[in-house]
């Protein structure tokens, strides 16, 4: 967990670790200690404990909804699920996705393509890929981009690590949780952790705002496509990435995300990009979003920039601040 | 008749009095007939500098105060470190490094927020920060301590008013630049009650036995948003 119940409310924080055990997610951890930034670090790495690990929750949570947990799997089967589940409706008539939801198969956090693992002590372990098209499950970057990619990783800091909002997709990947409600004219979807963040995704037609406004969540737009809540996001300020290796895009960037109710605990959640600034094709990926079924749930306060100051400590390691794409001249 | 009216325009209420207001037409409501206090906000004075009346410095608007009376009610020791606040504010105000600004702060920082709304919870999502303060109704409060930068939200209808209970702040917020501060005892009782379609008045009181000698109030009005396309952006005061 990010030191977002800073200092004293470390003790609540266990509270917290108590009710909702999470698997893995040492391996930040290990990796910062073994590093000369390692007091720095401890802050995210105290940070990140309770994270999951994307390849362990394969393994321990190989099945979602009666479905492989992996994309591929989860993908068509979830959506053949789906046509034949009938959701609730909310009273105005809308299919009913309100609740409190976590992703804890997602890879959105560790790698998003597949990886095999990092062997250096504490690197991250294995992850199978989220991105069902293209078919090979990996990002169809331009060359330059790729190559970018590589560079990302190995000299830039993880906004998301710097406590910087997660950004869209990401929002639906993180760790810990997400509340969706609905309203006459907008939903809304607001996260526990992640730097405080939420969005506003108005579904009464309004247009877009315009496109000199760049946002770190964007700007979303819905409609309803049958039972699926269908948002469209532009207005994009291209400074996140979609994982912590690097995985990029620009301000040009439009999100179309599908969500739609596989059975009364699971949506299947899908994002497809297209950023022909960055990519050759768009492209799209797909992971289960499931419902905190505990009676009285409720999100609480993280606090993540308050109580992290490690951007001087990645700089002290040599990785610098990260101000979205470098395109080439 | 016309007198009448610039009279009454006149009697704006004097510094540190409490605001009261009325708007021509009825409040909204949920369809459980609760007062809907959906919308985006945002008040127009400059309590973010200074709760209390100041006149004006270089980029600080002068201002009328929002408490009621004006002074606070410092014990010794806090009214000195409040003026050493005031002398660092700044480099020392919390908000200058972009943290959480607290409550009531959050209310009176010069954004914009959004009010939802639903039976068992009305959520507010602030334009400063991304900010969310889930203010769950009808529960008690989380059983402490915990040091948080908003605190723990309970909230209650008392006729047409949103009455929340916050407890569970951090030592690490101030109300403003000024350098006005609390402690980790802080308790705040706001009030959120609309005197109109698009006016709420809103109150807080102030309690905190370890840096006051007695609960204070403070009061303003929040002010709905009314164009077509008003809609919360962000300002993620440390990403520039």
């Amino acid at each position: 967990m990010r030191k977002s119940w800073s200092t004293s409310a470390f003790r609540f924080e266990s509270n917290i670790a108590a009710r909702r055990p999470l698997e893995g997610g040492s391996a930040l951890k290990n990796w910062f200690s073994s590093s000369a930034i390692a007091a720095a670090a401890l802050a995210v790495a105290l940070s990140l404990t309770s994270v999951p690990v994307a390849g362990q929750w394969s393994k321990t949570h190989p099945i979602t909804a009666g479905c492989p947990s992996p994309a591929a799997g989860f993908h068509p089967c979830a959506l053949g699920k789906a046509k034949t589940f009938n959701p609730s409706k909310t009273p105005d008539g809308q299919p009913d996705l309100q609740g409190i939801w976590e992703a804890p198969v997602a890879m959105g956090f560790q790698n998003i393509e597949d990886f095999p693992g990092d062997p250096s002590p504490g690197g991250f372990g294995p992850a199978i890929t989220s991105i069902v098209d293209p078919p090979d499950g990996r990002v169809p970057y331009q060359p330059w981009a790729r190559a970018q990619r590589d560079e990302n990783v190995a000299h830039y800091i993880d906004p998301y690590a710097q406590c910087l909002p997660t950004s869209v997709p990401r929002q639906m990947a993180n760790f810990r949780t997400r509340e969706i409600t609905q309203f006459s004219g907008y939903i809304t979807i607001v996260n526990e952790a992640g730097g405080h963040i939420y969005r506003v995704v108005y579904t009464d037609g309004r247009p877009h705002v315009g496109p000199d406004i760049k946002l770190w969540m964007g700007d979303g737009r819905g409609h309803w496509e049958g039972n699926t809540l269908v948002i469209e996001t532009t207005n994009l300020n291209g400074r996140a990435w979609f994982d912590s290796e690097g995985q990029f895009y620009s301000d040009s960037m439009r999100v179309v995300e599908r969500l739609t109710m596989v059975d009364v605990n699971t949506i299947h959640y899908q994002a497809t990009m297209d950023d022909p600034k960055v990519y050759t094709r768009p492209w799209t990926m797909v992971w289960p979003l499931e419902r905190i079924k505990e009676k009285g749930y409720e999100q609480m306060e993280e606090a993540c920039h308050e109580g992290d100051h490690d951007a001087a400590g990645f700089t002290l390691g040599g990785f610098k601040p990260y101000f979205g794409p470098r395109f080439p001249k | 008749m016309v007198q009448a009216v610039l009279f009454s325009l006149a009697s704006v209420p004097a510094a540190g009095q409490t605001q009261t207001a009325t708007e021509t037409g009825a409040v909204r409501r949920t369809a459980e007939g609760t007062p809907d206090l959906s919308g985006i906000w945002q008040v127009m004075n400059t309590a973010a500098w200074d709760i209390q009346d100041h006149p004006a410095q270089k980029g600080v608007p002068a201002g009328q105060g929002v408490v009621e009376g004006n002074e606070l009610p410092y014990l010794p020791a806090a009214a000195a470190k409040k003026k050493a606040n005031y002398d660092n504010r700044a480099t020392a105000d919390p908000e200058t490094k972009c943290y959480l600004p607290g409550v009531p702060r959050i209310t009176y920082m010069p954004y914009p927020f959004q009010i939802t709304q639903s039976q068992k919870q009305v959520t507010i999502l602030y334009e400063y920060v991304h900010a969310v303060r889930n203010i769950f109704l009808g529960t008690p409060h989380i059983k402490g301590p915990i040091d948080w930068w908003m605190g723990d939200s309970r909230g209650r209808w008392e006729g047409n008013t949103l009455v929340v209970d916050v407890l569970e702040f951090n030592d690490e917020t101030w109300f403003d630049r000024a350098g006005n501060f609390h402690s980790d005892a802080l308790h705040v009782v706001e009030r959120y009650t609309p005197v109109g379609p698009d006016l709420i008045n809103y109150e807080a009181t102030i309690e905190d036995p370890k840096v006051f000698s007695k609960p204070w109030k403070m009061s303003m009005l929040l002010y709905r948003h009314k164009e077509k396309n008003a809609q919360i952006l962000e300002y993620e005061c440390f990403s520039f």
